[in-house]
């Protein structure tokens, strides 16, 4: 790998402190180091606003649940066609685009790590094939443990530890990185053709609550010392009135870890909501973010909507059937046994409808009434509440007041009574955004220590350079330009490679999977678990020794060995 | 503007030929040696394909009037986007021909492949053979087929004649395959020989059958006999589908069988 030097870059790297530093950054054998030879390969970065490699610590883009989507929206891919040139392959779809369109993208816009939101542990196999082919980013799959048998009846002999030990087996299991919970019991339930209500509802049969689910899932997250928290989507998603729901949640949330946040709440703008009914429906950002400003342990990501075309794909498989009920259009329901459910609906977000309108006036409330930037991520969902590709115009609606106000006339008129949008004054820096769109979510995700996230001598050389002169721009009047400016990079830089070029990709790449494999003692090895191995012999389809992951899936990776409190 | 465009003997001559350039407004504003079409996946000037020949000049593309021959049947999206002018294809043509048309004529000597006149917006297709499945519809997973304007078939037509149609009409003077005016939502579809299943899933628009309409879906409800105005003819009126929330799809058959 050659070397590389970054000459007169302006550098933003909140995790070093670095606010706006015209810096040169040397960079060899895929790291930053503090300085290179001179046969070096210089790119001069102009002045330009240079920031650590993207990261995305909540998105859609591999596995079964993304792929259902792909092949029951044969419309979507009639967007977005691009044909194939030197080391980049055809591309089609918008909302649920081909992986390689998806990987594309995310370089274009200067993205280096990426999070899958949801992997089935039963279909992990499909998750990891496509990860092999996202190859311009880094990546890291939430696991599901929401409706896990096992763990439902370890919570409900009040066995910590034990949930503990089979939260480190499945994710070493499947390669896993972080605990995703997705609407607790709501998802057994659904095997029944019920929800649940909020966190205090029995489930039936396990006689236990999502409360309890949450609270077990959280501190055997903690016991494992597992680099994320746990990664949570609320009961009642996108139900008038949820708010209660929420705010109960994040009540309950302890402070067990003085690195990092102990709950990731995630597209919490589908779950600050008001009102009882469509009717009356309105936002309560103002309880949510207040609620946030005084739990330093809860960090949440946007959710934000945006307007146009997309495809909702979630483990909540009840929300998508009430959603179906709602469009009466093309809709899917999976359930996957012992574990989880999925669903899939596409829908498309429209100015003139209010509820639209509201919803995406809360994404925005939630950014601008959250004071500490490194508690609210910037995402969308993807692709729930918009396809990726709408970051760009995100950033600038949170950096200007005036292009807020603007969209704000086009929408829906009686949204003024219902939400606190137009109240809301402040615009972000470029310090608050790197924070939202890079440093923060690695601090989050507990990988600043294998060097993402920021610019330090050590760091994995993920770097974005993109054509934005921030001495220049006025981001409250220039917003096109700030959206231009972040749409397409100058250069992205991926492990001490350029991987794209003014939106073209120059190399095959070659990608790393993140996972985590904590180090459990012998006498809780669930391997050797008699009642744990029962459940394969008498419920799942799978043999136990069919159930694991062979390396064979994972080529590049990066395993996160954890010592463990067991 | 008289543009005479004859198919050249091909080697392979089984390679589908992508030729969404073949408009009348193309001719208008490009230069003809510039425009190119793609051979399976070769990108080739038009005049090495076919022969061109090239009469007069034209202002608006409502002067304009191609005429397509030689076997071309593998010639893919001939007028799509068409504003207006005239195309007029002596043998058969191949898939796509039409496609989001919203102007002008294209009249058909042969047979027409699938996909004839999907999507469509405005304008007319007149077909003297037959046409392959899904004349009028709407493409993969598309919600609104055919929009506007008038396609006319004289010979029979595949299956899915009509799928999700929205507006305009479709008249089929032969018979049809499986399930015409599947999903239609609006405009009118008329068959004058014999179809099967036809209309299942529409919630709007109308379907006048004047042949035999096999296996009728239950989830029609008759509403008796009515004379048709125009013809005379007895006719069973059909409301439905009530599979959808909101059926008001009218169906007008003149025989019929049930659905066993």
């Amino acid at each position: 790998m050659a070397d590389i030097l970054v000459k007169n870059a302006y550098v933003i790297d909140p995790l070093n402190e670095i606010n706006g530093e015209v810096m040169d950054i040397a960079i060899s054998d895929g790291r930053i180091v503090e300085s290179v030879k001179d046969s070096a390969t210089v790119i001069d970065a102009k002045g330009h606003l240079t920031l650590p490699g993207g990261i995305d610590s909540h998105s859609h883009i591999c596995g079964t649940k993304v792929n259902f989507g792909r092949y029951m929206s044969p419309e979507d891919m009639r967007a977005g066609r691009g044909r194939a040139q030197p080391y980049m392959h055809p591309v089609s779809g918008y909302s649920v685009p081909t992986v390689y369109a998806n990987t594309y993208r995310y370089s274009k816009l200067g993205y280096t790590s990426i999070l899958e939101g949801a992997m089935a542990p039963l279909e992990a196999r499909h998750t990891h094939e496509e990860f092999s082919y996202n190859n311009l980013q880094d990546t890291m799959a939430n696991t599901l443990f929401d409706g896990n048998w096992s763990i439902m009846e370890a919570v409900a002999d009040k066995d910590l530890k034990r949930v503990a030990a089979i939260i480190g087996w499945v994710l070493s299991a499947v390669r896993g990185f972080a605990v995703k919970i997705t609407n607790p019991g709501g998802t057994e339930m659904w095997g029944w053709g019920k929800d649940t209500g909020c966190i205090h509802d029995k489930i039936d049969y396990f006689g236990i609550t999502p409360a309890e689910i949450i609270e077990y899932l959280i501190r055997g997250n903690e016991l494992l010392n597992l680099p994320h928290s746990a990664h949570i989507h609320c009961n009642n998603l996108g139900k008038p009135g949820n708010y209660k729901c929420t705010l109960e949640t994040m009540q309950r949330t302890p402070d067990l870890n003085d690195k990092r946040q102990t709950l990731y709440m995630t597209h919490v703008q589908y779950h600050s909501y008001g009102g009882s009914t469509w009717a009356d429906f309105c936002s309560k950002t103002d309880d949510i973010t207040w609620m946030i400003n005084r739990k330093p342990q809860i960090v949440i990501d946007m959710g934000q909507v945006m307007f146009g075309k997309t495809t909702t794909m979630t483990a909540d498989g009840p929300m998508e059937f009430n959603l179906y009920r709602l469009y009466n259009n093309k809709w899917s329901n999976h359930d996957v046994e012992l574990e989880t459910a999925s669903g899939i609906i596409p829908v498309r977000y429209s100015r003139k409808n209010l509820v639209n309108s509201i919803m995406w006036s809360i994404g925005l409330e939630l950014a601008l009434m959250t004071k500490n930037p490194w508690q609210c991520m910037l995402a969308t969902d993807n692709p729930n509440g918009a396809p990726f590709v709408k970051y760009p115009e995100i950033i600038a609606l949170l950096m200007s007041k005036n292009y807020r106000d603007k969209e704000f006339a086009t929408i829906n008129q009686d949204t003024e009574k219902r939400v606190f949008l137009p109240s809301l004054d402040r615009e972000l820096d470029w310090n608050e955004i790197a924070i939202m769109t890079r440093a923060g979510q690695a601090k989050a995700l507990g990988i600043t220590s294998i060097g993402k996230g920021h610019l330090g001598v050590g760091a994995e050389a993920d770097i974005a350079i993109y054509p934005v002169l921030t001495d220049e721009i006025d981001p409250t009047s220039e917003y096109d330009k700030v959206i231009s400016g972040f749409s397409c990079t100058d250069y992205t830089i991926k492990r001490g490679r350029v991987v794209s070029k003014n939106g073209n990709c120059l190399v095959n790449g070659d990608n790393a999977t993140i996972w985590v494999n904590p180090k459990i003692p012998d006498n809780y090895d669930m391997g050797k678990d008699p009642e744990f191995r029962k459940k394969f012999d008498l419920y799942y389809s799978v043999a136990m020794e069919n159930y694991p992951v062979e390396y064979e899936y994972l080529h590049r990776n990066i395993c996160i060995e954890t010592e463990t409190d067991l | 503007m008289k543009i005479e465009l004859a198919i050249k003997s091909r080697e392979k001559p089984f390679i589908p030929i992508e030729a969404e350039c073949i408009t009348t407004q193309t001719f208008l504003s490009k230069d003809p040696a510039e425009i190119t079409v793609w051979c399976g996946n070769r990108e080739k000037k038009l005049h090495d394909v076919f022969d061109v020949s090239i009469e007069g000049k034209a202002e608006s593309p409502d002067n304009i009037e191609i005429t397509l021959s030689g076997d071309c049947s593998v010639v893919k999206r001939v007028g799509e986007y068409m504003t207006g002018g005239k195309i007029k294809i002596l043998g058969n043509i191949g898939m796509h021909c039409g496609n989001f048309m919203s102007g002008g004529i294209i009249e058909i000597m042969g047979d027409a492949d699938s996909w004839l006149g999907r999507e469509m917006r405005g304008g007319q297709i007149v077909c003297h053979g037959n046409a392959a499945d899904y004349p009028g519809s709407g493409y993969r997973g598309e919600k609104k087929g055919m929009t506007g304007g008038i396609i006319e078939i004289f010979g029979n037509a595949g299956d899915y004649a009509a799928e999700t149609m929205t507006g305009g009409e479709i008249i089929i003077h032969g018979n049809t395959g499986h399930a015409p005016g599947a999903e239609m939502h609006g405009g009118i579809l008329t068959i004058y020989g014999e179809c099967c299943m036809p209309c299942a899933n529409m919630d709007g628009g109308i379907c006048y059958i004047f042949g035999t309409a096999n296996d009728i879906l239950p989830t029609f409800e008759n509403k008796g006999r009515i004379t048709h105005t125009e013809t005379g003819q007895l006719l069973t009126m059909f409301k439905g589908d009530f599979a959808r929330r909101i059926g008001n799809g009218e169906l007008f058959i003149a025989n019929y069988t049930n659905h066993k």
